[in-house]
């Protein structure tokens, strides 16, 4: 038996071809260019001219894992293809994974020291390496006694930080003892997550029960989310939106007590409103879904504040138009970098998407 | 010896341990994940805990997938992963084998 692990070069339309057989047969069938152009690379192994097992990674994702058990110990080339890329992996630094799997091989991966965060009927979400979500948590600063506090929980993007979003903290905060707000971590959005994390602290500096905390992947990462960040399906977004509620609910909720999550209502953007209704479904009783109607924190003239209307402000260079739309700390940000932002917009920085 | 980088040596292949070392503040923690765990986790975690102490090392966070592997096997692999996490591999500490 031949178990030689070599790469597999998809841009060679015969192995591509090969290899989506393969994964075809094994019930794998997305192939759209959204999933496969993110693979870094992907391994495989042959048996004589056929394909047996194949394992691919994107980022610190790993992705279409297939195996075929024939003739050979049932698990040993599935522990040799995941053994590959994550010592892989590891050799570039990357040591933390996250693996998407249908729910029946969940069972498969925590065998070789994954471990859960979540599941849904069809789907498991897993980890494994360091630092894993225990450490996440461990991190997180934390008040005297807030086991007995009412906590609320809000994930915010912030591209850039609006008086919409100043909004829907303040409400939370004014209804609460503590506020944690998660700044979505993935780095994909026209404003870098560094700066999109210091104008949320500098937004809200004068609100003395709020924290401000990087999601990290666990909340709307690229890991867990990536229809955020991907123009995808309704289908795709509501399994993700899923997973990434249940990790909220199960893991993130009970470390901090936090008892409700606060979200802006969602006239204008598709996925995000998905996203709030998974919430609701998911959500409660754990964890209480409060929706701040946005036609509360209007502009003077009347209109709905959305980020993207401030990048497509920045877009067109009216910064006199911001002081409406953004507290005072994001327009300073936004005057003084203005060219740096119109360059990344040149450059090709979608800034139509969330 | 001190951790200064997290680092793995190992498979999770059978008869393998893939075994991997970060920083702790104090004190050896191992989580282990082993089929053979009821059988043979305390003596897995002793042979971890007494090759870390050989090598120096007292406060360190392991984490170990175990496929039956064998005392030696676990010994070189923690070993190495210690080695590399303190950025010794330069220097093999042969004494401690």
């Amino acid at each position: 038996m031949d178990n030689q692990i070599v790469d597999l070069y998809l841009s060679n339309p015969k192995v591509k071809a090969d290899w989506e057989a393969f994964l075809t047969s094994l019930n794998i069938t997305n192939f759209s260019a959204n999933e496969v152009d993110q693979i870094d690379y992907t391994i495989g192994i042959y048996n004589g001219d056929d394909l047996v097992a194949t394992g691919s990674v994107a980022g610190n994702v790993l992705k279409y894992i297939g195996v075929c058990n024939k003739g050979v110990t049932t698990g040993s080339r599935f522990n040799a293809i995941v053994s590959e890329l994550v010592n892989r992996q590891f050799a570039q630094h990357v040591y933390h994974l996250f693996v998407f799997t249908k729910l029946k091989y969940s069972e498969s991966f925590q065998h070789i020291g994954f471990s859960e965060l979540a599941h849904s009927d069809e789907a498991a979400f897993l980890e494994t390496g360091s630092p894993d979500v225990h450490d996440f948590l461990a991190e997180i600063p934390r008040v005297d006694g807030q086991d007995d506090k009412q906590v609320a929980g809000i994930v915010m993007n912030a591209n850039p930080f609006t008086r919409g979003h100043r909004y829907l903290v303040e409400q939370a905060a004014s209804q609460n003892d503590l506020v944690y707000v998660f700044v979505v971590n993935t780095d994909a959005s026209l404003f870098t997550t560094a700066e999109r994390f210091q104008l949320v602290k500098d937004g809200t500096a004068d609100l003395d029960n709020v924290i401000v905390v990087n999601g990290g992947d666990y909340m709307v990462s690229y890991a867990t989310f990536p229809a955020y960040f991907l123009a995808s399906p309704n289908q795709a977004v509501t399994y993700q939106t899923t997973l990434d509620a249940r990790i909220f609910r199960n893991v993130i909720a009970p470390a901090l007590n936090i008892k409700a999550r606060y979200v802006g209502s969602e006239p204008l953007s598709r996925t995000t409103n998905i996203y709030n209704e998974v919430l609701k479904r998911e959500l409660p009783p754990a964890v209480e879904v409060k929706v701040i109607d946005r036609n509360q924190a209007l502009t003077s003239d009347q209109q709905v504040i959305t980020a993207t209307q401030v990048r497509q402000l920045i877009k067109n260079g009216e910064t006199s138009s911001l002081a409406a739309l953004v507290p005072e700390t994001t327009a300073s940000f936004i005057q003084h970098h203005l060219t740096t932002l119109q360059k990344r917009i040149q450059e090709g920085m979608n800034i139509d998407g969330n | 010896m001190e951790i200064k980088d997290t680092a793995v040596a190992g498979t999770l292949e059978s008869s393998d341990i893939q075994i991997m070392i970060s920083k702790a503040a104090d004190g050896i923690q191992i989580d282990l994940q082993s089929d053979v765990e009821k059988q043979f986790g305390d003596q897995i975690r002793q042979v971890i805990t007494t090759t870390l102490n050989n090598l120096g090392i007292n406060a360190a966070k392991v984490k170990a997938v175990d496929k039956g592997a064998l005392d030696c096997v676990i010994k070189a692999r923690t070993i190495a992963a210690a080695q590399r996490a303190s950025q010794t591999t330069d220097q093999p500490a042969w004494e401690v084998l």
